[in-house]
């Protein structure tokens, strides 16, 4: 037989002989007739579990998944009895659970039912061609070295299916259901509701708009100064350490390192407690004299707004400074000679020349750091929690909340997972936007040379 | 004009020194504050602290203030006349003592004139103009005098130092679980540490040095899974592990991170992509597996990515705080130091327990700081990524 090009479904079903057919339906019959019957026997068996499966639980999850539940928990008549008694209902949570579940393990079927059919194909134009298959043993021979793939993929793979890709899934489902406070299993049902949520969240008029809106104007602008911020602040530190006349340099940078070796939340809960109305700060200020009463630099919405971006340059800083001081050194020096000998002053070279090649080399990682800091959920839980409060927004929400920790609140302390869950699918479009920039972006990094 | 040439100094900026160094003077002489009898200068200021019955020894600030201001000013004006690289420097060292002292007057004076009875309800407000002439030349003089003697301007004032104060305030943490929090968290740390760099060393070679369909395809699924907020998801993470029999463990931490782990391959491969191909075609036509490759090659050649992922992630779980202060609830044995510092800070204990608070700050961050110093200099390679050779 002659052998054809363009293996795919249709054509491995339509030109392959009646083996290849058949492992459509049967897994592994392919591998099994070329020899390998141990692979084959393992496709088999995988197949033969997932019917199990899919006939005991896996239809009716997927089913209910549909519905996600209808029994309601409450009293029925026993009329054996003659009594009222207290009736388990359905929980959606776990309904839409088990159904994210089944789904996960559907697709996950369909992968190996793909990779037998390939695999059987493969062993059969290896024997029309006159080459022996390789054996069971040969095989896994094969995984610490052409297929190693498999071996340390395994895994990572198998951990981000159950923990990441499955919970992600469920989370981005609710999006679409009304699994708020009033509607919490075991107690009630909640069920599909389309794209209300994304309605009430985004158009005006309601509280919940009224309160995303402004709470989303703030996350710009936090992103953006404390992006910026940092990202001069370190620049300034890194040139500043770098120069010519300061001596210890290595004592320096390692001081500054010292701030990222110290776990944020501590040195972010020990600035909190500082600016506290009672903090040391506010204390020192009343004891010498330069204030009468205490500052609000933490439970005043504008004040507290400066405050975080300013802690937060303390914080950040310090990273720039270390990625950027790399840079710094790569940048000819030639450059700085020609241009100190044509007269021009240490400012006129950081604008035409340092800042120029800075800007171009970091514009990727500029970007990188707004997606991190319109997320930078550590800065703010710690420092503010999100304080202070209003009575103009919806519950919980505080006039430094970002996107991420008003999501957060949401799910641990008002229990209105759908909206946690829409904020979170807005912040994924929003990520996903700038990492679009980014890429379009890095082709500069490609072309260094483009510079100069 | 100063017209000369002294080897060793650079008189660019010596006659506005030594301008400065005379306004400070000056300003001795010009309102230092407003009171109730209306403006007073240093002088009278000085006189009346003099006279003052009960005189004590803070006062001397104020004297030595004046006097310190006056010196610098004369030997300002004797390096005017006879200028060498000597007496410019003694001048700094006695100018960097006034601007001490007047600094140390803007903190001061309240207690002084209060104490004095020269003033009551003293503020920093009702300092006159003459005090802040005085205190902004100081500064300045200070700055030009060092940058005659060539002397660099650093940091006067390194911004994290502050921190040392932390370290003063050690107490005892008997009435809290504070030592199982801390076992906690070095188990689960030193765990997933190794676990999650074994995983994301063989993720990152795998997606650096072998080629297969769907790799492009595995990166960029990966990409968007990392776009997405990642507590958003705990709520089913927590059901899944409930399910699993894992709910309020240590070891559902460690698995969690794990299962993780391999999103965060992108320094690790960009390291690995540096690590010239030639060496692997050499390894496969000596006869050597993939995996003899990743392990008889690639790593030993990884020192520094080795320790920066090392690092990066002990860090991370280290003080990592939102998974676990969603997993363990109220159970405080399992507490990790993230959430149980935390919890001490809570509005409701934070007067109670700020000493506590403090300690715990400083021991959870000794480990920390200790592993910094030991690897900074991988870190650093680490992150500049490429190898030599």
């Amino acid at each position: 037989m002659k052998e054809y090009k363009n293996r795919n479904l249709i054509t491995i079903f339509t030109k392959g002989d009646i083996f290849s057919k058949l492992s459509y339906i049967v897994c592994g019959a392919s591998n099994m007739r070329q020899g390998q019957v141990i692979k084959g026997l393992l496709f088999l068996l995988l197949e033969i579990s997932y019917i199990f499966f899919m006939i005991t639980n896996g239809a009716g999850l997927l089913r209910n998944l549909t519905t996600l539940g209808d029994n309601l928990q409450g009293m029925q008549f026993n009329e054996e009895l003659g009594i009222y008694e207290m009736m388990a209902g359905d929980n959606s949570m776990l309904i839409l659970l088990y159904g994210v579940i089944a789904v996960v393990v559907t697709i996950s079927f369909i992968a190996v039912w793909y990779f037998s059919i390939v695999s059987g194909e493969a062993a059969r134009k290896r024997a029309s061609e006159g080459k022996k298959n390789k054996g069971f043993i040969e095989d896994v021979k094969s995984l610490t070295n052409e297929n190693i793939r498999y071996l340390l993929l395994a895994i990572p793979v198998i951990g981000l299916l159950i923990f990441t890709v499955m919970p992600l899934l469920y989370m981005i489902l609710m999006a679409f259901t009304n699994y708020d406070q009033e509607h919490q299993p075991p107690g009630n049902l909640f069920d599909w509701v389309g794209i209300k949520n994304f309605i009430t969240l985004l158009s005006t008029g309601d509280k919940l708009s009224s309160t995303f809106w402004p709470v989303f104007g703030w996350t710009l602008i936090w992103c953006v100064f404390s992006t910026f911020t940092c990202y001069f602040g370190g620049m300034i530190l890194a040139m500043v350490i770098n120069s010519k006349g300061i001596r210890f340099k290595k004592v320096w940078r390692t001081v500054f390192i010292f701030t990222m070796a110290i776990p944020s939340f501590i040195s972010l809960r020990v600035v909190a407690t500082m600016l506290g109305e009672r903090g040391i700060l506010n204390v020192l200020l009343q004891k010498w004299g330069f204030v009468e009463k205490a500052l609000p630099f933490l439970s005043n919405a504008n004040w507290a707004r400066v405050s975080v971006i300013a802690v937060n340059m303390w914080i950040g800083i310090p990273v720039t400074m270390l990625m950027v001081s790399g840079i710094l050194m790569n940048i000819p020096e030639e450059l700085y000679e020609s241009a100190r000998i044509d007269g021009a002053g240490p400012v006129t070279i950081f604008r035409k020349i340092t800042f120029p090649y800075m800007w171009f080399v970091t514009t990727p990682y500029l970007i990188a750091n707004l997606i991190s800091n319109f997320n930078n959920f550590n800065t703010i839980y710690f420092l503010t929690g999100g304080e202070p409060h209003t009575l103009n927004y919806y519950k919980g929400a505080g006039q430094t909340d970002l996107l991420v920790t008003w999501l957060y609140k949401l799910t641990k302390d008002s229990n209105d997972y759908n909206l946690a869950a829409t904020i979170g699918i807005i912040i994924f479009i929003i990520s996903a936007i700038f990492t679009v920039i980014t890429f379009s972006r890095s082709g500069s990094l490609k072309n260094e040379e483009g510079f100069q | 004009m100063n017209n000369k040439n002294v080897i060793g100094l650079n008189l660019k900026y010596f006659d506005y020194a030594v301008g400065c160094v005379f306004l400070m003077a000056v300003s001795l002489i010009l309102p230092y504050i407003n009171v109730a009898e209306g403006r007073k200068n240093f002088i009278s200021a000085v006189i009346g602290l003099v006279k003052c019955s009960n005189g004590q020894s803070i006062n001397l600030v104020v004297y030595l203030t004046a006097i310190i201001t006056i010196a610098s000013l004369i030997i300002g004006l004797i390096s005017f006349y006879a200028t060498s690289v000597r007496i410019v420097k003694i001048w700094q060292v006695i100018q960097a003592f006034a601007t001490a002292f007047w600094t140390f007057l803007l903190f001061a004076s309240k207690t002084i004139l209060e104490k004095a009875e020269i003033a009551k309800g003293f503020t920093n407000k009702q300092l006159s103009f003459g005090f802040w002439i005085g205190i902004l030349a100081a500064y300045v003089g200070l700055v030009l005098i060092m940058r005659t003697t060539r002397t660099n301007v650093g940091y006067f004032f390194p911004k994290n130092l502050t921190l040392q104060n932390f370290t003063n305030l050690f107490g005892n943490n008997s009435v809290i679980p504070f030592k199982k929090w801390w076992v906690n968290t070095f188990i689960v740390a030193t765990a997933s540490c190794i676990i999650n760099t074994l995983i994301i060393l063989a993720t990152s070679f795998t997606l650096s040095r072998t080629r297969f369909a769907g790799r492009k395809a595995f990166m960029n699924v990966l990409m968007v899974i990392g776009l997405f907020p990642g507590f958003m998801s705990l709520i089913a993470v927590y059901n899944i592990l409930k399910g699993l029999g894992l709910n309020q463990s240590l070891l559902a931490l460690v698995v969690v991170g794990a299962a993780g782990a391999a999103m965060g391959y992108h320094v690790t491969k960009g390291f690995f992509d540096t690590i010239p191909k030639a060496i692997d075609e050499a390894a496969i036509i000596d006869g050597a597996t993939r995996f003899q490759i990743f392990t008889h090659i690639t790593l030993p050649l990884s020192k520094p990515i080795i320790v920066y992922t090392v690092l990066g992630s002990f860090l991370a779980s280290w003080s990592d705080y939102i998974f676990p202060s969603m997993l363990f609830g109220d159970k405080q044995s399992s507490y990790t130091v993230a959430v149980g510092l935390y919890w001490l800070t809570d509005f409701r204990r934070i007067d109670r327990y700020y000493t506590q608070f403090a300690a715990g700050a400083v021991i959870v961050a000794v480990p920390i700081v200790i592993l910094f110093i030991w690897l900074q200099r991988y870190y650093v390679e680490g992150l500049s990524g490429s190898v030599k050779g």
